[in-house]
């Protein structure tokens, strides 16, 4: 009975060990073999040609690929450890009773529910040259022309960031309180008749205790950024000249407008690699999440 | 009290005014000082939503890919949690460990390979197709939370169904299922949003007008020099509809998967 019902367990198991080996491990080990050839769309006929690690020389000393690394570690620092301040500070009040928790807990789900394509519009609507943020700024006297926000390279990542925080810290800030809500609340009681003040009792009982949340949250939302692909596509386009490309959509392009295989397969793979470096440094706390 | 104010602001607004710009007029949309409301509220811009890009027919696309991605990953999803929570199979661990693994991977490794793969067996704009993969990308998040979700319920339930003959099927229908209905409606949820949301695989793997999704074709619409917002802003309003409708219906049920759940990008 016992040994019947283990190899039921394993046939249960396989429907999604299928489909894993087929749409993920599959095409991950077959990126990383072709990132050592020589693969063009074009003269696909002519096969693929082993050219050891010319692809990743190359790409070591592309300019454009270093641009584009270089602008979306940017990015995905900016946002996450933004997202990372306004979501601890919106989970630490969302904790609060207070009237409308309901409708500001739903209030939340909004930005994190509509496509990022959406987002990304709205947004550039906003940043246009008649748009809302120049009109406020102009209001107000911070600027005195309309400034051309997606057509300057740095105000077009600023925007793009703006619009990023909106859309994620919200998921950020539920994920936070969800872990500030196993906090006991016998510690701050203790702490409060010790006379510990309000921000030694976030840095000495809430940032200890709900640190693996906040790890894996982080972690998750870094590697996220790091895909960034629609926001951008939705905002710029990659513009002004390229210069707000990330490695996604560079990757994406050389594979499928450029028809370089192997090249985007090596960009892919030193992408696979940044974040297999990022992860281990969180593997700690992802131990914890794996004893569930 | 204006802590509320201003956060129900800074989520909302964006929101409000693209609804608010789908009724406006092009002269509206360019007028200084921009305008917050339309003047004369039109319904053109639904008008060319509608007839500049078959977006009912995208809408129809990503209902049906969404709703057989929910299915396929409920399905898979809740048999592997069986597995991992009910029978004597070695390497649990590493299997979570493996799963949550591999959603920390970047999708540009995995997109020329499923391309290629798809082109090959005819997978290519299709609806199972795109549904497989989206499935695939949210099944992670979906043995994690039912894993959890089943550690949770004491055996003795399905003990007394085994004695009185039941198979695990049966078990899972009509013993787990009813007690875990509402955590599987959550996750069918999140998994719903997720693939409805889905942008770059959907772009690449469904290139053809007749399969694509509404998020793809909602980027259709700007032309090369200008970009009509009030006709974009009526077809984004149509794209989040049924999102819309989930969010405000089911709300609690998201909260729960969200907060429960833990692990989702």
């Amino acid at each position: 009975m016992e040994r019947r019902m283990t190899r039921i367990g394993y046939l249960m198991l396989l429907p999604s060990v299928l489909l894993i080996a087929a749409l993920i491990v599959y095409p991950v080990v077959n990126t990383i073999y072709q990132s050592f050839f020589e693969i063009r769309t074009q003269t696909a006929a002519l096969g693929a040609r082993f050219t050891g690690l010319d692809n990743y020389v190359k790409a070591i000393n592309d300019t454009h690929f270093r641009d584009t690394l270089v602008w979306t570690l940017l990015f995905t620092g900016v946002s996450v450890g933004i997202e990372l301040v306004i979501g601890m500070g919106l989970a630490l009040l969302m904790k609060r009773k207070m009237p409308g928790q309901g409708l500001i807990r739903t209030a939340v789900l909004i930005p994190w529910a509509i496509p990022t394509v959406v987002a990304g519009i709205i947004w550039t609507q906003f940043f246009s040259q008649n748009g809302m943020i120049n009109y406020i700024l102009q209001t107000i006297h911070l600027i005195e022309e309309p400034l051309s926000w997606l057509g300057n390279q740095w105000l077009a990542k600023l925007s793009i960031l703006i619009a990023d925080i909106w859309k994620n810290t919200p998921y950020m800030s539920l994920l936070l309180l969800s872990g500030l809500l196993t906090i006991s609340k016998d510690y701050y009681e203790a702490a409060q008749i010790d006379g510990a003040t309000r921000w030694k009792q976030f840095t000495c009982i809430t940032v200890p205790l709900i640190r693996s949340t906040m790890s894996v949250t982080v972690l998750f939302r870094i590697i996220s950024a790091m895909r960034v692909y629609d926001l951008i596509v939705a905002m710029t386009g990659g513009g002004p000249a390229g210069k707000t490309e990330t490695v996604s959509m560079y990757a994406v392009n050389t594979y499928f407008t450029y028809g370089n295989t192997g090249y985007g397969a090596a960009l892919s793979v030193l992408m696979l690699l940044i974040s297999i470096g990022i992860s281990l440094l969180f593997v700690d706390s992802l131990k914890t999440k794996g004893s569930v | 009290m204006l802590f509320v104010v201003v956060f129900l602001f800074v989520m909302l607004a964006p929101l409000a005014y693209m609804v608010s710009a789908s009724f406006m007029s092009q002269a509206d949309l360019n007028s200084i000082p921009p305008k917050l409301f339309p003047s004369a509220p039109s319904l053109a811009n639904f008008v060319s939503a509608l007839t500049q890009q078959p977006i009912l027919k995208y809408v129809y696309n990503s209902f049906v890919i969404t709703l057989i991605a929910v299915a396929i990953c409920l399905t898979a999803g809740s048999m592997a949690s069986y597995a991992l929570t009910r029978t004597r199979i070695r390497f649990k661990t590493t299997f979570l460990v493996f799963v949550l693994a591999i959603s920390l991977l970047p999708t540009i490794t995995l997109i020329n390979p499923i391309f290629k793969l798809y082109s090959r067996l005819g997978l290519l704009n299709t609806h199972l197709g795109l549904a497989v993969v989206a499935a695939v990308l949210d099944l992670p998040m979906t043995i994690w939370f039912l894993t959890a979700v089943l550690k949770g319920i004491p055996t003795s339930f399905e003990e007394s169904a085994k004695l009185d003959g039941a198979g695990i099927f049966q078990i899972f229908v009509y013993v787990l299922a009813p007690i875990m209905k509402a955590s599987l409606f959550s996750i069918s949820i999140l998994v719903f949003i997720g693939a409805w949301n889905r942008y770059l695989l959907s772009q690449v793997l469904n290139q053809y007008e007749a399969r694509r999704t509404v998020v793809v074709g909602l980027t259709l619409y700007q032309t090369n020099h200008t970009v009509p917002f009030g006709v974009v802003a009526a077809a984004g309003l149509i794209t989040i509809l049924p999102l819309f409708f989930l969010v405000l219906r089911f709300q609690k049920n998201i909260l729960g998967g969200i907060m429960e759940g833990g692990v989702k990008e």
